[in-house]
């Protein structure tokens, strides 16, 4: 348990803002978990799973569609 | 709303042709002058004891090279090209991106003299002096100004998962290398780091690791997300797991610089959590990595007769495999024997040879197919290529893979008094075989980007000939 004591009476204001950004960023990260594993959302994105395949025509000389 | 096929779409492709035809001229140079410096490595006689070809400035001038000449025209073509097709829109400033050429080829040109001249701020990977760090900022915002805006101009409601890989690249390497560029000029060609001791070397590997885990990573997973689906003609096997690819990799990658001081003046936790969240980092990069193989469920037949799609697809492996390697690297156990071994330019160039490379020649053949508007000159060359990479890139890997290892062992072997059994110049000297055998590892994989320079050449010859033939008919 030594490894993971802090001495949290010595931390700057330095410290402290890195903490803060490291939460924020890993509460960020769970939601993006959420938003991504919700079942309600599934159709949503994988609708947009053939999307690169949507952008296909008929292409002149110039690379422009025609 | 979605654009109709009906609907006509200008786009601003030539600017990509510029950046396509420069990615393969640069694969070409960059690739050359990295055998010539594995080639000193082997035998030194060949730097003529001149400063110039010396290996300490030829060697970045070979990373910049392949990283921010090749790699960066890739990006840029391929940023540009996908932006344009997935929005249905053109580009929102075309003078910009004519400016973002130039400036990136300049930028180029400059690396080009400065380096051999032993100009440099002594930065891996981030060599360049100040004035031209100053340069490459005004362009990279121009090239993401450019991107952001053309996105923001779409035509199709969702942003897809390509162009937020793109964007996240574009806004990481923004911060990086701002933040790491940080200097105070003392002349035109010299400055002194605002960072200093252990700070420096945190903030060095801060963005010399995320350079590989936005630009090299996050930005051919863009390219990954939009060629394979085109290549195979199928959709994404989950976008669901891409979204989540982006995101796990965009909050994870950050932390990661710290596993490449383990063992140094840093202070421990801080290696420990490198070498945690680099482990972490398997997950969301095997899950990409299947995401790209599964895409191709009910079309792996295709590999027989697309040449493209095998490059593709290896590219996946490649990165499959160093995506693993790097993190077991990482662990400090693993990390005494690996650091400062051949064993780190063995996994970097299995990321760079056969992920990053591989990713980007499909991607050019694809693009030029499609921009040109005309098959390639030579099908059978393509795969000719192809294999020419896969042999050389595994000899060059496969070579420093041993060597980086045998040195290890060697560097921390006693004898039963405790003393170091070998030299260091005697690990020197059991290198050299490894050395020849990288050297004709990186000249193979050099050939091949020979062979695509001609048939890409070839390719537009063809092209624009059909193109005069058509022009005369209609007037006729």
């Amino acid at each position: 348990m030594d490894y993971l004591h802090t001495d949290w009476a010595a931390m700057s204001r330095n410290d402290w803002i890195g903490v803060v950004f490291t939460v924020l960023a890993f509460v960020a990260m769970v939601a993006v978990y959420v938003l991504v594993f919700n079942p309600k959302n599934k159709d949503a994105f994988d609708s947009q799973s053939d999307m690169a395949l949507r952008d296909e025509g008929e292409y002149n000389n110039s690379g422009d569609k025609k | 709303m979605e654009a109709t096929q009906a609907t006509p779409v200008k786009y601003d492709m030539d600017v990509v042709r510029w950046f396509t035809i420069m990615a393969v001229v640069y694969a070409v140079v960059g690739t050359l002058v990295g055998v010539y410096v594995a080639a000193e490595l082997a035998w030194p006689f060949l730097n003529f004891d001149l400063a110039e070809l010396s290996f300490g400035r030829l060697r970045p001038l070979h990373t910049n090279a392949v990283i921010f000449a090749f790699g960066g025209c890739v990006l840029m073509a391929t940023g540009f090209y996908m932006v344009q097709r997935t929005g249905q829109t053109k580009l929102w400033s075309n003078a910009m991106a004519w400016f973002t050429f130039w400036g990136w080829n300049l930028i180029i040109v400059l690396a080009v003299i400065t380096l051999p001249l032993g100009l440099t701020s002594g930065k891996e990977y981030a060599e360049l002096v100040w004035p031209i760090d100053i340069l490459i900022a005004v362009v990279w915002l121009s090239f993401g100004l450019n991107h952001i805006m053309t996105t923001a101009i779409r035509k199709t409601s969702h942003i897809y998962v390509s162009n937020w890989f793109t964007m996240g690249m574009i806004v990481m390497i923004t911060y990086l290398h701002v933040v790491n560029s940080m200097a105070i000029p003392v002349s035109m060609t010299e400055a002194f780091s605002i960072y200093s001791g252990v700070q420096d070397a945190m903030i060095q590997w801060w963005w010399g690791h995320n350079a590989v885990g936005f630009y090299l990573t996050g930005g051919f997973l863009g390219i990954m997300y939009y060629f394979i689906p085109k290549q195979s003609g199928r959709p994404v096997f989950s976008y669901r797991l891409s979204v989540l690819h982006f995101w796990t990799l965009s909050f994870g990658y950050v932390w990661l610089g710290a596993h490449h001081l383990q063992y140094t003046a840093l202070p421990d936790w801080t290696g420990s959590l490198g070498a945690a969240i680099s482990l972490a980092m398997i997950i969301p990069s095997w899950g990409g990595a299947m995401n790209g193989m599964m895409t191709l469920s009910g079309a792996w037949d295709k590999l027989r007769t697309d040449y493209i799609l095998r490059f593709l697809v290896t590219a996946m492996a490649f990165y499959a495999m160093s995506t693993f390697d790097g993190p077991v690297m990482s662990i400090k156990s693993v990390n005494a024997l690996s650091h400062y071994t051949d064993w780190t330019v063995g996994h970097v160039h299995a990321g760079a040879l056969g992920w990053m490379a591989m990713i980007s020649f499909g991607a050019i053949y694809h693009m030029v197919k499609k921009l040109w508007n005309t098959e390639m000159y030579s099908e059978r060359l393509v795969n000719v290529h192809f294999w020419v990479s896969l042999i050389g890139a595994v000899t060059y890997i496969v070579a420093m893979w041993v060597s980086g290892i045998m040195q290890g062992l060697m560097w921390r072997d006693y004898d039963e008094f405790g003393s170091l059994t070998y030299t260091f110049i005697e690990s020197v000297s059991a290198m050299h075989p490894y050395y020849v055998m990288r050297t004709v590892g990186g000249a193979i994989f050099n050939l091949g980007t020979w062979i695509m320079l001609f048939n890409v050449v070839m390719t537009v010859r063809q092209a624009s000939a059909v193109r005069s033939v058509n022009a005369v008919a209609a007037k006729a």
